[in-house]
């Protein structure tokens, strides 16, 4: 018995118990003895267990050759699985897109995620069935002699062009609404609401004197806060972003917005939060040893209430320690 | 210089080929340490990259036990230096961060790039084409030896700046960063060190191009002609090629970040500031002065690091398709669309490195062409992909570690490529850029692919090295381990990101919308783990076989190309007759070939008549 | 908080055994846990509380005490204990966290009358099974406005009996109260037990762990692997002191201040802002950082009664001036046993004083008047403050604030050693270089409100050169707030020009 057999044993045995616990002895015993809870894969991740009984089979699947073909068939349904129940486990985004660019952004995602899918599907299948008729060819058979073949060439060449030229020119208009000065909607051509200062490793705002406007250095009366920006739901907003030492990256994950603070620049960008309430903020270029450390967040809420709260901030920056008594 | 020594088929040989040629007695020095001799640069090499494969792995367990056991002793390492002893083990954040920089660097620098130009590239390229040797043997030896200073100033940068400080700014170095020594002040003069390493690996690559590039050209075998040439070759060609133009440009930036950081020790006329703007206040120094761009250095580093990923990967595509055709003996499907969708990743590979930079504040209109461009990449590797399933398509499979390995690159090629689609996308990139799906898209294509296309590349060329061969069931055990820890830690990574959880960051669980991710980081690092420890298995096989594995003859797989008409192992000189080449190196199953009852044919043996002795000894 | 992650570092750090029970067992998130650990053998070690250079500085008899007697260290480890087993020394201000509670009643029948004598005390036999009946206890809250806690994990009792004893809770109910404990104790109706005593401190641990350790240090001796590479250095809680106060010259820190800090940061430094942890997050992080300041300190004033005649050099010089070495140990041993409980108890107090007086309203600064209305006459009023010979601030800050004054030029004398520092400048207590502020920066440590301003400048900046100005008139110190408020926007601060130009503007004001 050489070892690629005896690996196919074991992997026989391995397969055949977990199928076996997963669904059969696991669930009795947890069933039968009332104070037993054996841990079971499938309570984790759903549809392990099938999973177990797939694989099991599949080493039972005759030869050594055939086990090899189906392997590869088998780990892209694994992939696949995984990907079905991530969404329903958590593992997917940290929310819906709550902004217009998080819509967009999600759905050029979903898009590709179709076009990749369908091509993973079917590539991995070919891959797989190439292997499987290769297991199972008849010792007489004929290998198939040929060096290629223009017109399938053709055929594989120009599909996928216009798949991929499609896709770039999808994205087009995206990137301009996100990115390009002159198409950053009407609300926010009146100018940045705030300062957003990255430093190594937290995120300083500075927000004008209220009633005045934002200027590039800081102006008395300006008022400073850290790690909290506050800003008008549902209304897109304008913020400077810069950096007071080295790179960092501005990320709020809800809103699908991320943009590099870089040194030496002042980055104007636009975002805007669906819903009143906390988006997380932080940075996503390593910025040194504390770069994990920039949590900060972005709460949104009605003008009204950040207006009271930027008179709150004005009061406690005037803070004498006096109380007053007038 | 080419020296016909008689054709011995013993592989007892590889001990003793010294012997056969009168004309120069060779000490154990010349032979085995400051070798010409591309076999034993290829085998240095490969040796070299092997161990330091389980450097590099090493420290990226370390990196995945923080990720999973967040502030926990760590095994080992919080025993090993004194300053985490009294944390109870606990790691420091820069040192984290230098544990995931030096991951990247040795595996790309010193594994990655070297295991397939360094060791197969100077293994096969002399043999492959019929030559006796490299057109410039010493310097093919100085490009081997270039790596110890290299390894020396990686090493010695991992204890410069303080026992637990090595270069800590990500293998990208991206300043300011990397360039104020005050911002990551982890790494101190590590940064510089590693620099210097990195200049000298250039060195060394340079030096192998330039050799590779001039013995294609000139110093091929009578009859082997451009198109003659296995796919391995062209993709050494191309790769050559690839890096002979991009690495000055690194060079030439890693130089200007080592003005930039050396400062004050420079006289002031050649001090620099190249990549700082001026009023930084890093970690309370004075303010800098200066006017440069940050950005600068991204488009430098991304002009060399973007073809360099097509570096660390054309070999490993030539190599596998040489091996596909051999094991589903079958002549690879499209061979002329392989050799042009080579060039074509090529030529497109040095207009998409902007494709890193989409949010960096570059200007949208430059990230909408390189998005297209980048876009456009994506269909050569797709004809790539077809083409190989092509040659799988009804061959006749020999399910060996060689065939299984090629496989998984394709399997895990096409997950790593349709993965970088979504990153190709501007908008899309906005949110998975510097997040764990960028990291799942790259382990795939070099780990993935790469990595398994030279685990297929050892067991098939061993043979040729040593004249014996691999344990084909410990490569499939290795095979089977190694699949499912490569996917167990890395296709999770695609929901990582997906979830936004950013990459580079010592504890994640910080903020509460990726608290609920710590399971399935666990499950990783178990992977990882899993992974990590099945490469000991490669390890034993590897040089068990060395000394103890099965003694074979020349042409074990039953395979076309010039080296296996060599003896196994080739002696000094590599032919016993000069080769001549009479055909394609993947005519498998040819009606030519069954006129003489086998289903292959040498490229040197000549046409319509049979060959007068049976090549395949084993 | 993640609560994984708060078990796994409990795991390895936070184990208090002896003052407060376990904090139970640890649920393995998953089996493939042990799996791993088998592979790679891991087994965790302990973190330290490391030992001041101050002690060191002692003859090794004085840090590890003689025959019977403790010394410094073991003194110090009995009073506070260790990372894993933290002790409260009740005596100390500090917040030890747990829910005071009484027991209502005793045994499975609720008799408290009848269970007192069969609860006859056990030896804590972990291998004998009890039966759950006879470890049951009813317990109480004293009133309504506490609540009793969803989980425990230990008891531990204050008074009848079994005071000082403490016991795991193998089970609770919150809504009746009912705990049944892991071992057998004499309890009778009445007893004041705490649930979870010394948990707050427990989860301030984890908390520091996690976020603070690497750079302030497992003991707060601002000595974590991270700290090397700061500029400036994480504080060093051991001397007590911390800079940004809102309590005057003479006091501690109070617990506001250390909040501030947390929530807010200090610019300027490497101290991040935590502004996004909960405050009862906050608020054991808080506490935590007052246990090692207090421990520091009372390290350090052991250290101070032993030094003079104790410390290794002190030892030397004796030995020089004729005892012999045997003689002075003789004499430690007997100031150990019979001097030194005196002293403990001495620092306690002297800490549990200065430590609480910090929470109250004296201690706080309250200036008598309001804010000066920040004219450019207060602004001149305060440049002449600022440069007059009395205050002087001109010469460390420099006469255009650019904290370039000539005191940072000068060779200053360590104060303790009396040599001189290597490089030229102010330095702090903790003998780093302390370079006076950049006022132009507009970058203020200890905050920007007026009220900060006023006072650093009312209390100094404890623990540096900068010193208390508290019998300045309230109204100047706010004459030079309001000037110090305005340089980061004056384009030429120390010139007169544009002084000139505000004066007029000022004085026009005035004049209305």
């Amino acid at each position: 018995m050489n070892l690629s057999t005896l690996l196919i044993w074991f992997l026989r045995l391995l397969s055949t118990g977990l199928a076996l616990y997963e669904l059969v002895v696991g669930p009795l015993v947890n069933s039968v003895l009332a104070d037993v809870s054996l841990p079971l894969l499938s309570d984790q991740v759903a549809g392990t267990k099938w999973f177990a009984l797939i694989f099991a089979v599949t080493t039972w699947a005759s030869s050594e050759k055939r086990f090899w073909a189906l392997f590869f068939w088998y780990w892209p349904l694994v992939a696949l699985w995984a990907c079905v129940i991530a969404p329903g486990n958590n593992w997917w985004f940290p929310s819906e897109p709550l902004s217009r660019a998080g819509h967009q952004i999600d759905g050029l995602f979903y898009m590709i995620l179709i076009i990749v899918a369908v091509t993973f599907i079917g590539t991995e299948f070919a891959l797989g069935y190439a292997l499987w008729k290769s297991a199972v060819r008849g010792k007489d058979d004929k290998v198939w002699f040929s060096h290629g073949s223009h017109r399938l060439e053709i055929v594989w060449t120009i599909v996928p062009a216009f798949i991929l030229v499609f896709i770039s020119m999808a994205q087009l208009d995206v990137v301009a609404d996100i990115r390009v000065l002159n198409r950053f909607p009407d609300e926010v051509q009146s100018g940045p609401v705030a300062e957003v200062m990255a430093r190594q490793f937290e995120w300083r705002i500075r927000y004008p004197k209220p009633g005045t406007e934002l200027m590039t250095t800081p102006q008395p009366g300006d008022l400073y806060y850290v790690n909290e920006l506050h800003i008008a739901a549902t209304v897109p907003t304008m913020v400077n972003l810069r950096t007071q030492d080295v790179q960092h990256s501005f990320f709020v994950p809800r809103m699908r917005v991320k943009q590099d603070a870089v040194p030496g620049l002042i980055i104007p960008i636009w975002f805007d939060a669906e819903k009143a309430g906390e988006y997380e903020l932080l940075c996503t270029e390593l910025c040194g040893w504390g770069h994990y450390k920039m949590k900060a967040r972005i709460i949104a809420e009605t003008p009204q209430q950040v207006s009271e709260y930027l008179t709150g901030l004005q009061a406690d920056q005037e803070e004498d320690g006096v109380a007053d008594e007038e | 210089m080419a020296t016909i020594t008689p054709a011995v088929d013993s592989a007892d040989h590889a001990h003793d080929h010294g012997h056969d040629h009168g004309h120069h007695e060779q000490t154990f020095i010349q032979k085995y340490v400051f070798s010409t001799d591309h076999k034993v640069i290829g085998i240095q090499f490969l040796i070299t990259t092997i161990l330091m494969l389980m450097v590099g792995g090493a420290l990226a367990l370390a990196v995945r036990w923080q990720l999973a056991f967040p502030w926990e002793s760590m095994p080992i390492v919080g025993k090993l230096f004194g300053v985490f002893a009294g944390e109870g083990g606990q790691i420091s954040p820069e040192f984290y961060t230098m544990l995931f920089t030096m991951h990247a660097s040795v595996m790309i620098f010193l594994v990655i790039i070297p295991v397939l130009a360094g060791a197969f590239g100077n293994f096969l390229i002399p043999l492959q084409i019929g030559a006796d040797d490299m057109a410039f043997p010493i310097l093919n030896m100085l490009s081997y030896w270039f790596m110890w200073p290299a390894i020396a100033c990686f090493g010695y940068s991992f204890v410069a700046g303080g026992a637990t400080a090595g270069p800590a700014n990500g293998w990208t170095s991206y300043p300011v960063l990397s360039d104020i020594a005050s911002a990551s002040p982890a790494s101190g003069n590590a940064q510089t060190w590693w620099l210097f390493g990195l200049t000298l690996v250039g060195v060394s690559s340079m030096m192998g191009s330039v050799n590779y590039m001039t013995t294609i050209i000139n110093m091929r075998a009578p009859g082997m002609t451009l198109f003659r040439m296995p796919l391995t070759i062209w993709s050494m060609f191309i790769t050559a090629i690839l890096q002979a133009f991009a690495l000055p440009v690194l060079t030439a930036a890693g130089f200007m970040l080592v003005f930039d950081r050396l400062g004050l020790l420079l006289p002031t006329s050649i001090q620099s500031v190249f990549f700082v703007p001026a009023g930084l206040i890093v970690n309370n120094s004075a303010p800098t002065v200066g006017g440069g761009q940050p950005l600068l250095w991204q488009h430098l580093f991304w002009f060399y690091s973007h073809p360099a990923v097509y570096i660390m990967l054309l070999p490993a595509m030539g190599m596998v398709s040489d091996m596909l055709a051999c094991t589903c003996r079958k002549p690879v499907f499209g061979y002329k669309p392989m050799v042009y969708s080579m060039a074509a990743i090529a030529g497109l590979g040095f207009i998409v490195w902007g494709h890193h930079m989409f949010t960096s504040g570059m200007n949208p209109a430059l990230g909408m062409t390189f998005m297209t461009s980048t876009m456009m990449i994506a269909l050569p590797s797709a004809i790539k992909v077809f083409n190989w399933i092509g040659t799988i398509w009804n061959g006749d499979i020999q399910f060996t570690g060689v065939f299984l390995n090629c496989a998984a690159f394709v399997a895990l090629f096409i997950v790593g490529g349709l993965s970088g689609i979504f990153m190709a996308a501007v908008p899309v990139d906005i949110y998975f850029h510097d997040t764990y799906f960028i990291v799942a898209h790259f382990h795939y294509v070099l780990f993935g692919a790469t990595l398994f296309g030279v685990f297929a590349a050892i067991q098939f060329w061993f043979p040729k090295m040593f004249g014996r061969e691999m344990n084909d069931g410990v490569q499939k055990i290795h095979f089977v381990l190694t699949f499912i820890g490569m996917n167990g830690t890395f296709f999770p990574m695609h929901l990582l990101g997906i979830a936004g959880m950013p990459r580079r960051y010592a504890d994640p669980y910080l903020h509460g919308y990726l608290e609920h991710l710590l399971p399935m980081n666990k499950l990783m690092t178990m992977s990882a783990i899993l992974m990590g420890f099945s490469q000991f298995l490669l390890l034993g096989n590897f040089f068990y076989s060395m000394f103890y594995g099965r003694k074979v003859g020349r042409n074990p797989w039953n395979a076309n190309g010039l080296e296996w008409s060599a003896p196994s192992p080739p002696g000094h000189g590599n032919f016993d007759v000069p080769p001549v080449c009479y055909r394609g190196p993947y005519e498998y199953s040819s009606p030519e070939a069954e006129a003489l009852g086998q289903d292959f044919i040498l490229q040197t043996d000549p046409p319509r008549r049979a060959a007068t002795t049976e090549p395949a000894t084993a | 908080m993640n609560t994984q992650i708060r078990k796994s570092l409990n795991r390895y750090h936070m184990i208090s055994k002896k003052d407060f029970a376990t904090s139970g067992s640890i649920q393995q998130t998953a089996w493939l846990c042990l799996a791993m650990l088998a592979t790679v053998g891991c087994s965790d070690f302990e973190a330290s509380f490391s030992i001041s250079e101050n002690t060191r500085s002692l003859a090794a008899e004085a840090q590890n005490g003689t025959g019977e007697s403790p010394g410094v260290i073991a003194l110090t480890e009995e009073k506070f204990g260790n990372p894993q087993s933290l002790k409260a020394w009740t005596k100390l201000p500090v917040n030890w966290g747990g829910t005071s509670v009484s027991v209502a009643a005793v045994g499975s029948d609720g008799d408290a009358g009848t269970s007192g004598e069969s609860a006859e005390v056990e030896t804590a036999d972990a291998t004998e099974t009890p039966e759950s009946g006879d470890n049951k206890v009813t317990l109480q809250v004293p009133d309504e406005s506490i609540s009793l806690p969803n989980t425990v994990s230990s008891l531990l009792v204050s008074s009848g009996e079994s005071a000082g004893q403490s016991v795991a809770v193998t089970s609770w109910d919150a809504s009746t109260g009912e705990a049944i404990l892991a071992t057998k104790l004499v309890l009778s109706a009445g007893d004041q037990c705490t649930l979870d005593a010394g948990k707050g401190l427990q989860e301030g641990r984890v908390l520091y762990m996690r976020h603070c350790s690497h750079c302030h240090g497992t003991a707060g001796d601002g000595n974590g692997p991270t700290a090397q590479y700061l500029n400036p250095r994480p504080r060093d809680y051991r001397h007590g002191v911390f800079k940004f106060t809102s309590t005057n010259d003479m006091s501690r820190a109070s617990r506001n201040d250390l909040t501030r800090v947390l929530r807010y940061g200090i610019p300027g430094t490497y101290m991040p802002s935590f502004l996004l942890m909960e405050d009862d997050e906050l608020e054991a992080i808080v506490e935590y950082v007052r246990f090692l300041a207090m421990r520091g300190e009372f390290e350090r004033k052991l250290v101070v009664e032993l030094s003079s005649d104790y410390s290794k050099d002190a030892m030397v010089s004796r030995i020089e001036g004729g005892e012999t070495r045997d003689e002075i140990v003789e004499e430690l041993a007997e100031f150990l046993e019979l001097d030194m409980p005196e002293s403990v108890d001495y620092v306690g107090n002297d800490l549990q004083e200065i430590w609480t007086a910090a929470e109250t309203e004296e201690a706080r600064v309250i200036p008598t008047v309001a804010r000066v209305p920040d004219t450019a006459e207060s602004r001149r009023r305060g440049r002449e403050l600022y440069l007059s010979k009395t205050l002087n601030c001109a010469d460390c800050h420099g006469i255009d604030g650019a904290g370039n004054g000539p005191q940072t030029m000068a060779f200053e004398k360590n104060p303790i050693t009396n040599e001189k520092y290597n490089e030229p400048g102010l330095h702090d207590v903790w003998d780093n270089l302390n370079q006076p502020r950049n006022l132009q920066a507009g970058i203020f440590r200890g905050g920007r409100r007026p009220i900060d301003i006023f006072c650093r400048v009312y209390s100094g900046i404890k623990g540096s050169r900068m010193p208390s100005f508290k019998n300045t008139p309230h109204e100047d110190i706010w004459h030079i707030v309001n000037y110090v408020l305005s340089l980061p926007f004056e384009s030429d601060p120390g010139a007169t020009g544009s002084l000139a130009s505000s004066e007029v503007a000022g004085g026009a004001e005035a004049g209305d």
